[in-house]
């Protein structure tokens, strides 16, 4: 499978992803992937620059992403995507691309967010998108590092904020 | 003077103040500026900006950043991308904010950021390629 994990991370590259993920897995390309976030040259510039040695960096819209990721260049890779927020997830789902699992990373806060844990908060709109992907039978997993247990978080989104979760 | 920002994950950065006022004293125009779990990117260079802002006294500054591509060098950098004399220095070290307390009085921002490229960089050593050498 090309794509080996899926993350929604504020933070898009950093420590966690430069040391700890990218000495779990073998990982050739990390695409950066969030509509903004592309358009924005002083961050894809500065994104590009700490791309670890062994492993280039993108930085892609969504649409760019998911038609990369499903033409035949990406099947010789082992692609790592970093989106910013659920909405980036549940639009790359919408634009066609197969996930069997979305991985929440650092959620920070943002206005009218609600915290869960104290790396993730979400939004009402984060929540639909994720319930939409739950519901298509993607698992959502809330993994900070490579080594943190891989169990259904959605249980969890449901439990503390019931109210947007229903 | 070039005023320092230094940032890192947790209080690496007060620590670092905290011990080189050990060796050195009170450090004028020097700051700590930390990243917490929780902080959102832009919460981060919002604080390093105020730091900044309290530091450059018209000579610029120098940030100290503790590891190249992690959320510090990353909000640092966008700063100092987009802000006159401003540099950005990887690797923090103790003995290359020693260094900058010592010497950065009187000079620019380009040799500061080579006084502390330096220190930083020659500071690094092994008990036994020391003992080789003498």
């Amino acid at each position: 499978m090309p794509v080996i994990h899926i993350r929604m991370d504020n933070r898009l590259i950093h420590g966690q992803i430069l040391v700890s993920w990218n000495s779990a897995f073998k990982i050739s390309h990390i695409i950066v992937t969030n509509n903004v976030v592309a358009s924005d040259p002083l961050q894809v510039t500065l994104l590009k620059a700490v791309a670890p040695l062994t492993a280039k960096v993108s930085v892609l819209t969504i649409k760019d992403c998911v038609a990369y990721c499903n033409s035949p260049e990406a099947e010789k890779e082992n692609i790592f995507i970093i989106a910013k927020y659920p909405e980036d997830g549940l639009a790359m789902v919408e634009g066609g691309l197969k996930m069997p699992m979305l991985n929440l990373g650092n959620q920070a806060f943002v206005r009218g967010s609600k915290k869960i844990s104290n790396t993730v908060y979400l939004t009402e709109s984060g929540v639909k998108a994720l319930k939409k992907l739950h519901e298509e039978g993607i698992r959502i997993t809330c993994r900070m590092m490579p080594n943190d247990p891989d169990n259904d978080y959605w249980p969890t989104i449901e439990k503390s904020l019931p109210e947007w979760a229903k | 003077m070039v005023g320092i920002v230094l940032v890192s994950h947790g209080n690496m950065a007060e620590g670092m103040i905290d011990a080189a006022r050990m060796i050195v004293g009170e450090m004028e125009d020097v700051l700590a500026v930390s990243l917490q779990e929780m902080d959102a990117i832009e919460d981060l260079m919002g604080r390093i900006e105020a730091a900044l802002n309290e530091v450059d006294t018209g000579d610029g500054a120098l940030i100290l950043v503790d590891a190249f591509g992690a959320s510090p060098f990353n909000a640092s950098a966008r700063l100092a991308m987009q802000r006159e004399k401003t540099e950005v220095i990887t690797g923090m070290n103790l003995p290359m904010l020693l260094e900058l307390a010592v010497q950065r009085e009187g000079q620019d921002l380009e040799t500061v950021t080579q006084i502390a490229f330096e220190a930083g960089s020659s500071s690094i050593r092994t008990l036994s390629q020391t003992m080789k050498k003498n």
